[in-house]
């Protein structure tokens, strides 16, 4: 029963991923990584790893792909299609994959891994359970688990930070500010260089008009 | 019940909060560093928050001397701070606080806000901190990414140009592919090994012949290419150009230094520490990567003008140089690698601060027509950056030069003569780039007038605003670093004993 259940969710895994590089419409290569995404989960799942098999589909198959989904709608792939390197950039990446196709390979036939032939390493009942990870998390792993929350604080920041590029785009400055040593002290006291913080930037974006955006600077030239 | 009961009687880890202290000073100061950056008060965000900043740096640097020689595992063997760690650290700090008086009047903190800006530049320092540390994969890989996410964004973080947005979309795509090689490269090291704990990976190769498992060295391979792109060791160095002459100045001298730092340091303990006893494996490997990466280096920063490009190049050999200090797997080794990128510090800061200055000075941004006429015009710029190019080349009297001795008397040691005398090809390739820049500043004395011309002709009423705008702080960048290139060129036993405390830090290699 296992062995079927590992076949069919192994050809999902890899339908799904040659289907995310060979179709040429983004949103079917984008619905191929949720069939690739959720086969994986059921691989984990034979593993008997519940919890990276629910993570897997929540987290990815669930928010990350519906994230996928907005930016395909949202910038429209259809007239662009993806696939525009040359060939000789193709035949190389083609090489290139090959080569390390066959490196894996000698890699995973060669080694001492003996659950090649075998049924694996032994399974200890409650390994991998969420209350048994959740207990590494907060003894073993508690330095990485912290590192990692401040980590995402980190993205947050940096996706704000790039964010606020889109109000800056559009509008006069970009014209007149085109490179660095143009940027003096005194258009920053003017607040001609966007100087808001996270809220704003938050708060304020795409639909902020031209005008708009020209008397709010009115407004905060004050300080 | 009684499960409940057993669950509730679980520990955490013992904390020791003296060793985690420096840690604690840069995560906590990042946060409130963003904090403060909230602000709207001018005031505040264009001097308080440098001022911050500096403060958690100096914190930082004041709490890893405290803990030197107080070597200690941390939070449940996940982290090791020792004096190789603590050394390197501190070269980060050093390094950070230098970009943030570097990026005092530059546009990049103005254009991204002055918090997040240096919010990110503390959580990059910790990510290196951290990474220098680390004793097992999650730890390791959980530190390079604190490491290269900000890295990311400060790249990019000078909206408005162009250049600066292409430096920080080519680091994040090739810097991601530089995690997932380095992340498949772990996994299968921990499949081959049964430990994500660089002892347990140490143990388990000790005994056996699990050194020379396939599958094992697929690992080491993808973890060395994975951290290849992080030091930009040929071939995986291309994006390097780009991303130097793109990014901000400031931050294009702090990764410059302070991520090859972190860099070579968790290369030092992971190849030096856990994976020696595969050494007879990947060294070779290793010692031909190495000379591909002097002569690449070398030879791709002679037809460079730009001298940000140049010195990406420069770094991309440098890289090289301190790869063979690796890759022999000797205490000496380990000690030369240390201090080479200790000084790499003071010659690289002092070569960028002279560029951050003639890039305000000049309407010729970071090409090396800048700095025609340097020598009679600005003595105080031309010496650093004479001294910083001499010291990068490795003439006697610098440090450059005790660091190359180091080098290639460790290479020799450790029986890689050859690659010693292709470090010294390298060296003799890279006189002439740098007695290029040198020649430049010193020997054409009658640019300095056409020099100026661009200014004039720019607009006058811009001219003096422009000359002002170049600042105390980065002569006194330039000058400091300078100075340290010199001195210890000429007394270089205090750095030397401070090299071979950290060198003690690992205990598989002699």
């Amino acid at each position: 029963m296992s062995s079927v259940v590992f076949f069919v969710a192994a050809i999902g895994v890899l339908a799904g991923a040659i289907g995310v590089v060979v179709l040429a419409n983004p949103f079917y290569s984008v619905l191929a990584l949720v069939a690739h995404l959720i086969s994986l989960a059921a691989l984990f799942l034979l593993l008997r790893a519940e919890f990276v098999a629910a993570a897997q589909v929540v987290v990815y198959a669930g928010a990350v792909m519906v994230l996928y989904v907005f930016v395909v709608a949202y910038v429209g792939g259809q007239d662009q299609p993806v696939r525009s390197s040359g060939p000789g950039l193709r035949l190389i990446a083609a090489l290139f994959g090959a080569a390390l196709l066959c490196e894996l390979w000698i890699a995973v036939i060669g080694s001492s891994l003996k659950s090649l032939t075998e049924h694996g390493a032994p399974y200890t009942p409650g390994f991998g359970s969420p209350s048994q990870i959740g207990q590494l998390l907060l003894t073993r792993f508690l330095e990485p688990f912290e590192v990692a929350s401040f980590l995402l604080l980190v993205a947050a920041v940096g996706a704000v930070i790039l964010a606020r590029r889109r109000r800056g785009l559009g509008d006069e400055d970009e014209e007149r500010l085109p490179g660095f040593p143009a940027i003096s002290v005194a258009e920053v006291l003017s607040g001609r260089v966007p100087t808001g913080s996270m809220a704003e930037a938050a708060g304020l974006g795409y639909e902020v008009g031209e005008s708009a955006a020209g008397t709010r600077r009115q407004a905060r030239g004050g300080w | 019940m009684n499960a409940l009961l057993a669950v509730a009687q679980i520990k955490g880890p013992h904390l020791d909060w003296a060793g985690l202290s420096p840690l604690i000073a840069l995560l906590g100061g990042a946060v409130t560093v963003l904090l403060l950056g909230l602000l709207r008060n001018r005031l505040v965000r264009r001097i308080c928050v440098p001022l911050l900043t500096m403060l958690v740096l100096a914190a930082a640097a004041g709490l890893s001397i405290w803990r030197w020689h107080h070597a200690a595992t941390l939070v449940s063997g996940a982290l090791r701070v020792d004096d190789l760690s603590l050394l390197l650290g501190l070269v980060a700090i050093a390094a950070a606080a230098a970009c943030v008086l570097l990026s005092l009047r530059a546009a990049a903190p103005a254009v991204a806000g002055e918090g997040e800006y240096h919010a990110l530049l503390l959580s990059t320092v910790s990510g290196m901190v951290v990474l220098l540390a680390a004793q097992n994969f999650v730890t390791l890989f959980l530190g390079f990414e604190l490491l290269s996410i900000p890295l990311y964004v400060l790249c990019g973080s000078e909206l408005r140009r162009r250049g600066s947005l292409e430096s920080g979309l080519k680091y994040l795509i090739v810097g991601s592919v530089g995690s997932a090689t380095l992340l498949y490269g772990l996994a299968l090291i921990y499949g081959a090994t049964g430990s994500t704990d660089f002892s347990g990976v140490a143990a388990a190769l000790s005994s056996g012949s699990l050194a020379s498992d396939p599958l094992l060295l697929t690992g080491v391979a993808l973890t060395a290419a994975g951290l290849c792109f992080k030091c930009s060791v040929a071939p995986f160095h291309q994006w390097t150009p780009d991303v130097y002459q793109g990014a901000p100045t400031p931050i294009t001298a702090f990764q410059a230094v302070a991520t090859k730092a972190a860099a070579f340091g968790i290369f030092l303990r992971l190849f030096d520490g856990a994976l020696i006893n595969a050494q007879p494996s990947w060294g070779p490997i290793l010692a031909a990567l190495a000379a591909i990466t002097i002569i690449v280096g070398n030879v791709g920063a002679l037809g460079q003008s730009s001298l940000k490009r140049m010195l990406a190049y420069s770094s991309v050999a440098q890289a090289g140089y301190m790869l063979g200090g690796v890759l022999v797997s000797t205490r000496l080794g380990l000690q030369a690698t240390v201090f080479y990128l200790a000084i790499y510090l003071f010659m690289n800061m002092a070569a960028f601060a002279v560029i951050v200055a003639r890039e305000r000075e000049t309407g010729e941004g970071d090409d090396i027509a800048g700095m025609v006429g340097l020598g009679s015009s600005r003595p105080l710029l031309a010496w650093p950056m004479t001294l910083a190019m001499l010291s990068l080349a490795g003439i006697p009297a610098t440090a450059g030069f005790i660091g190359k001795v180091y080098l290639i008397d460790a290479l020799v040691d450790g029986g890689y003569a050859w690659l010693a005398v292709v470090l010294v090809v390298g060296s003799m390739i890279s006189l002439a780039y740098y007695l290029r820049v040198v020649a430049a500043m010193w020997m054409r004395p009658s640019a300095g007038v056409a020099g100026a011309r661009p200014i004039m002709a720019g607009g006058s009423a811009e001219a003096p605003t422009a000359t002002r705008l170049s600042g105390l702080e980065v002569s006194v960048v330039a000058a400091l670093f300078g100075a340290a290139t010199l001195v210890f060129g000429i007394v270089p036993s205090p750095l030397l004993s401070l090299a071979r405390d950290a060198g003690k830090a690992l205990t598989g290699i002699f």
